[in-house]
């Protein structure tokens, strides 16, 4: 007998229940129907939805700027990148890559990042208002690497693209997508451990700094 | 069964003995505490501003959690399908020797001569680094506490803290010995420095693993995908970096839908550290898709019984809910007594106190239910509503039933039993029983050596009664009452 034959074998044992194809429907009805558990309450106006995000990001450890139009985030990084004195090259996903970069003295490269480099710019699929947190989706277009491998990331976030909560953000993957990708990633915050004597230090494996251009919100 | 021969848990009370003296376990102990269970209670607290209740939300984790085990066998087929369907592998292994089979194997299919890996506790229940050593494949674990405790040849004494028990000096004398520099006098304020060490040391293992090795927090079966929650970011490189990705899981973590994962996801950081997401969520389904420069181009679930299926059906089912937050531990007055090595096997606290006899045999962790002070913060906490103190008495119950206690106790009991069913004879007896202790109590009240049951007083004084029995204060308000 398998492995699986018998674990399961074990398992139905345990339950004593018969009748598979009736508890399998109900199983894939109760799929089907997408409930969702108690949810907060919140105010999900567009201009809360933005307040709230800035506000639990930056509780996180996280920067926020909030810049007017698309226009306007690259004089906003190529500023922010001379602040902290990291280097004006940077490495980052399609979607980013067009904007005028070159304009605010910046070089930006769109590819999958490597370990030297040392920012890296990234768009995201949505953002959660809820717990400040930023969802990125892997594909040929958005590598996974580009958030994960350089010290400093850089994250360009739509406000209309801001939800409340990861239930919304799961339904819009749905009906924009259809299917999750590779990975879901989602990001709050830059990567921290608490390991050596319960003390917290921000950059264990990931990025030490994260920095979140909020586009077209009223600060 | 093969895990039983690693457990430790049967010298539980010798080593209980050496844990409470040894001071610098201790002083680690005693600073850890506080941070624990005062972030989560504030975190609870924090949920009211968004009109949320921690009673509400782990009753709909405990529904969700009994909605998979209730139907066990459907939950897991249709994860299974769903991931074949995403293109990944799924192996099902009975114990800690298949867990080592397997994953050796997949290691060979594919080349591999070094693995990273991101925590993983079935690994420990596997024993799977001595494995992969043994096969001549490198493990190398790279969450930091992992790391310290792989560097230090030790097993970790917390299920999300691996390292609570280390102080800063041994991890320095450890980190310059592997990483081949002079000891340093290390305090506090250089922690980010080692922190930066170990990153820059572990970084390289990332780049040039062949495979990845993690866990899984949540089975989702709507979408066959694996998620995985970390604040370090090392679960991301694992998954993200190594050509293949092997999933060690528990058949139990199932769950239902991606709402059912957002709705857990609520209790499991607030419960775990306090907050209110972890850096790192990520859900991984599938394999690389065409066209992508990341990702494994293999991925292989291990999906593993290890004598989980034996608790469905059974009066212990409710210990399958765990999401292996350790609240229960972080508030437990012994496991902040001893740490988590007294405890002898994989899990320590509460949590453990209930697994270790059930997965590696009751007769060979006596003591384990019985190290609780029956205060319940385990089971007030806990955010899937586990009963713990009641399973632990349950088991208690059990090695009396199967004649594991020994004679005295027995008797004991009986004799109790026997004495409480006639109310003026266990009135008589109280009463000389507290004048025989304040006969054996000194000048201020405390018993030095309990005569009967010395044990009792080996390292504590015991207070003698202090005023009237219960009865007797009963009996006197009736009277006042009347």
């Amino acid at each position: 007998m398998t492995a699986r034959d018998e674990i399961l074998g074990r398992v139905r044992g345990g339950l004593a229940k018969g009748d598979f194809a009736t508890r399998r429907a109900q199983a894939e009805a109760y799929i089907a129907a997408q409930r969702r558990g108690p949810q907060p309450v919140m105010d999900v106006s567009r201009q809360e939805l933005a307040a709230r995000f800035q506000r639990k990001a930056e509780s996180l450890a996280s920067t926020v700027e909030v810049v007017a139009d698309a226009a306007a985030v690259p004089a906003a990084v190529a500023a922010y990148l001379a602040r902290q004195t990291l280097p004006t090259t940077a490495v980052s996903t399609h979607d980013v890559v067009g904007l005028a970069w070159a304009g605010a003295g910046l070089e930006v490269v769109a590819r999958p990042a490597v370990d030297a480099d040392q920012v890296g710019i990234t768009g995201c699929f949505c953002a959660i208002a809820e717990t400040g947190t930023i969802m990125l989706l892997s594909s040929p277009e958005t590598p996974a690497t580009v958030s994960l491998l350089p010290e400093t990331h850089i994250a360009l976030i739509k406000v209309e693209r801001i939800v409340a909560t990861m239930e919304e953000a799961f339904a819009l993957v749905r009906t924009e997508r259809g299917e999750l990708p590779r990975a879901i990633n989602f990001i709050s915050g830059p990567s921290r451990t608490g390991d050596i004597e319960q003390t917290i230090v921000l950059g264990a494996h990931g990025p030490c700094r994260v920095h979140l251009i909020m586009i077209g919100a009223q600060s | 069964m093969a895990t039983t021969r690693h457990s430790q848990a049967m010298f539980f009370q010798a080593r209980a003995g050496e844990k409470v003296r040894d001071k610098v376990l201790q002083r680690a102990l005693q600073k850890a505490k506080p941070l624990f269970s005062g972030k989560r209670g504030q975190a609870m607290v924090a949920l009211a501003d968004d009109g949320m209740d921690f009673e509400t939300l782990r009753t709909a984790c405990e529904e969700i959690r009994n909605r998979v085990l209730n139907d066990l066998d459907v939950w897991l087929a249709l994860f299974e399908e769903r991931a074949k369907a995403n293109g990944a592998e799924v192996l099902w292994a009975r114990d800690g020797d298949d867990i080592c089979d397997l994953v050796i194997d997949v290691a060979r299919r594919h080349g591999v001569s070094k693995v990273a890996k991101s925590k993983s506790m079935l690994s420990e229940e596997a024993h799977l680094n001595d494995a992969l050593s043994a096969a001549g494949i490198r493990p190398v674990e790279t969450d930091l506490g992992e790391y310290i405790i792989q560097l230090a040849g030790e097993t970790p004494s917390h299920i999300i803290a691996p390292a609570v028990h280390k102080t800063i000096e041994q991890i320095e004398e450890l980190f310059a010995k592997e990483h081949g520099r002079p000891i340093e006098q290390r305090t506090s304020e250089d922690i980010p420095a080692m922190t930066r060490e170990a990153r820059a040391v572990l970084r390289e293992h990332f780049l040039t693993a062949d495979m990845g090795i993690s866990g899984a927090n949540f089975l989702i079966a709507e979408t066959g995908t694996a998620s995985l929650v970390t604040n370090e970011g090392n679960g991301r490189m694992v998954t993200t970096l190594p050509k293949v990705h092997v999933v060690i899981t528990g058949i139990e973590k199932v769950v239902p839908t991606l709402e059912d994962f957002a709705t857990l996801m609520r209790m499991l950081p607030r419960s775990a550290t306090g907050q209110t997401i972890s850096n790192y969520v990520s859900l991984l389904t599938g394999t690389k898709r065409p066209g992508d420069s990341d990702g494994p181009e293999k991925t292989v679930f291990i999906l593993v019984d290890n004598g989980r299926a034996s608790l469905l059906g059974s009066a212990y089912q409710d210990m399958l809910r765990c999401i292996r937050c350790s609240a229960c531990m972080n508030h437990c007055p012994v496991y902040f007594s001893l740490g988590g090595h007294a405890y002898g096997w994989v899990y320590p606290g509460p949590m453990g106190s209930v697994l270790t006899p059930l997965y590696t045999g009751i007769a060979n962790a006596l003591d384990l239910p019985h190290a609780s002070t029956g205060c319940n913060q385990c089971g007030s906490v806990c955010p899937v509503k586990i009963p713990l103190p009641k399973l632990m008495h349950r088991l208690r119950e059990d090695q009396n039933e199967m004649g594991l206690r020994p004679w005295s106790e027995r008797l004991g009991l009986k004799a109790w039993a026997w004495v409480a069913g006639k109310p003026r004879l266990y009135r008589w007896l109280v009463r000389r029983a507290i004048g025989y202790l304040h006969w054996l109590a000194d000048d201020k009240g405390r018993i030095q050596v309990l005569g009967m049951a010395p044990g009792w007083t080996v390292g504590r004084d015991l207070v003698a009664p202090q005023g009237k029995s219960f009865h007797e204060q009963y009996a006197a308000r009736k009277r006042a009452s009347k």
